[in-house]
């Protein structure tokens, strides 16, 4: 999943540098990057959500 | 500071940023083998992301949703930093994950850099003047096309590293990544590993306080975990007739005195006369000065010291003391009689009792040492006796006590963690141990660690502690009645 959410990121960032008209869709996919790594995060702590020490 | 000067200054930002901790972590899995696990993926990437969002400032300007998008991130990435190094923080020293960079992990400087990106976010802004809007794209410059270009180029190698080591979808980073390799047979690509256990908001951290004067459990001895117990009958009674302040959590004897102290869950610590009629010293502890107190447990006899326990393993040693400074005892305590010093307020620390609560405290003259008996909980299914050295009130040593020839279980699944020992006492190298949970007193022998007696006590009702008085045992009921039961082992003559 990190390897799809790296390429959605190149294509954002080629957007930007390549086709700087088409900015809606450079914005959404930077938006959908953030979720999958939100959701990546997620499943990877979801046994214990917030840090595991005395809070 | 003009936006084409912001624009400038944010280019060398997306270089640093892209070079140094982004580019630096591919060359760190690439070169020195060390793989990134899954929640350092999701930092990276938000640093990444970071970066993203200053190239669409350079590109479109600083919008509003480019700046408020780059402050998520960074508040985002600082949790997820702050997640993750709190699996390694309280760890020992020189221990982490993984090896150090400049003497900090890579989960750090991930802190490090997102805090430093709010912070950088900041000043642009403080410094940013408010001009005319500008067109709808501007030329990034030699600088920012430079940038744009590095950025894809880092991003598209650590897109390699993430095919590698993580695989394609519907795989992810692993929680132990192993190290890169370009040999295809020592990629490990795993979907579910990171899937297994339920959604938690605590963890393991979830634990109940236990109530020491009300424990929920099922007092009939036939329904424990041990077989065919002989039965301890209760040989007379005595009643706690002076007025406490709150519920009986713990009763302790003073061999030579022949007085007792008594502990309430209302923090109140009474040193009564040996007919436990009247009060001859009282305190109520301030249990929000400097250490948090939960409700008192557990108390024992130093000799003339007062050792008192909480359910959460923080302790208060007091003396009586007929010349106690009153204005200096004022922090510590909400009520006094006016002759008690307090000499220390600290925490017991435990390894296998981590994270579980205790309802007793026991104090072995032989060894020198406290001693506590942990209480299960449904995250942790453990019985564990932990020994204190009294001359520095630090860990001696802690055990999982196992059962002694000729006690048995009642069944193959039963456990000594089904007990829950809410009174103990430690006399001539034996500890005995007291269980709300199916009114049994165990009796372990702290030098082989073994349950060597157990018996069956069904006269009790809600025990909370336990106290020894030559031969006999003084069961102290949370009602404030105290059992009287002979001391197994011991000859009367």
């Amino acid at each position: 999943m990190e390897f799809l959410n790296f390429l959605i990121i190149l294509w954002a960032a080629w957007l930007v540098w390549r086709r700087p008209e088409k900015e809606r869709l450079a914005f959404g996919l930077l938006v959908v990057s953030c979720l999958i790594m939100a959701l990546l995060f997620f499943i990877g702590t979801h046994t214990s959500l917030v840090p595991g020490v005395n809070l | 500071m003009s936006e084409a000067r912001l624009r400038s200054v944010l280019a060398w930002v997306v270089l640093a940023l892209v070079a140094v901790p982004v580019g630096g972590a591919v060359w760190l899995g690439v070169v020195h083998g060390e793989s990134p696990c899954i929640l350092c993926w999701a930092q990276r990437t938000s640093m990444v992301l970071v970066a993203l969002v200053a190239l669409f400032v350079l590109r479109y300007g600083p919008r509003p949703r480019y700046l408020g998008m780059v402050v998520l991130l960074g508040a985002w990435g600082t949790f997820m930093a702050i997640r993750h190094s709190a699996l390694h923080l309280a760890r020992d020293v020189g221990q982490g994950f993984a090896a150090p960079y400049f003497g900090v992990h890579t989960y750090i400087w991930s802190w490090v850099i997102h805090w430093v990106a709010l912070g950088v976010i900041g000043v642009l802004l403080l410094l940013l003047k408010e001009e005319p809007a500008e067109p709808e794209r501007r030329e990034p410059g030699r600088v920012g096309r430079f940038a744009m270009g590095f950025f894809v180029l880092v991003v598209g190698a650590n897109a390699l590293q993430a095919f590698v080591t993580t695989g394609p979808p519907p795989f992810m980073g692993q929680a132990d990544p192993v190290r890169f390799s370009l040999n295809p047979k020592r990629w490990v690509w795993m979907s579910n590993d990171e899937l297994r256990g339920g959604i938690s908001l605590r963890g393991s951290w979830a634990v109940p306080r236990p109530d020491p004067a009300a424990v929920e459990a099922d007092a009939d001895p036939a329904n424990g975990p041990l077989a065919d117990l002989p039965v301890l009958a209760v040989q007379s009674w005595m009643r706690i007739a002076a007025p406490l302040d709150g519920r009986l959590t713990d009763l302790a004897h003073h061999p030579a005195m022949g007085g007792y102290v008594a502990v309430t869950d209302g923090f109140g610590v009474y040193v009564l006369d040996s007919a436990l009629s009247a009060i001859v010293h009282q305190v109520e502890l301030d249990h929000q000065f400097a250490i948090d107190l939960t409700p008192l447990a557990g108390a024992a006899f130093l000799g003339d010291t007062l050792a008192v326990l909480s359910t959460n393993k923080s302790y208060v040693l007091l003396q009586p003391d007929p010349g106690a400074d009153a204005d200096h005892e004022w922090r510590h305590f909400r009520t006094t009689s006016g002759d008690v010093t307090e000499l220390r307020r600290s925490r017991f620390a435990t390894v296998r009792a981590r994270q579980m609560y205790v309802l007793s405290l026991a104090y072995d003259r032989l060894a020198d040492e406290l001693i506590t008996v942990s209480v299960p909980s449904p995250r942790h299914r453990r019985l564990v006796v932990s020994r204190f050295a009294r001359s520095d009130m630090m860990l001696a040593s802690e055990f999982l006590p196992r059962l002694g020839p000729g006690v048995t279980w009642r069944g193959e699944e039963r456990s000594l963690a089904e007990y829950v020992v809410t009174g103990a006492v430690a006399v001539d190298g034996m500890l005995y141990a007291f269980s709300a949970a199916y009114s049994t007193l165990l009796v372990i022998d702290l030098r082989t660690t073994l349950v060597t007696a157990a018996y069956a006590v069904p006269e009790i009702a809600q025990p909370v502690g336990l106290a020894a008085r030559g031969a006999e045992l003084l069961v102290a009921q949370a009602d404030g009645r105290v059992a009287v039961i002979g001391r197994p082992g011991v000859n009367v003559e």
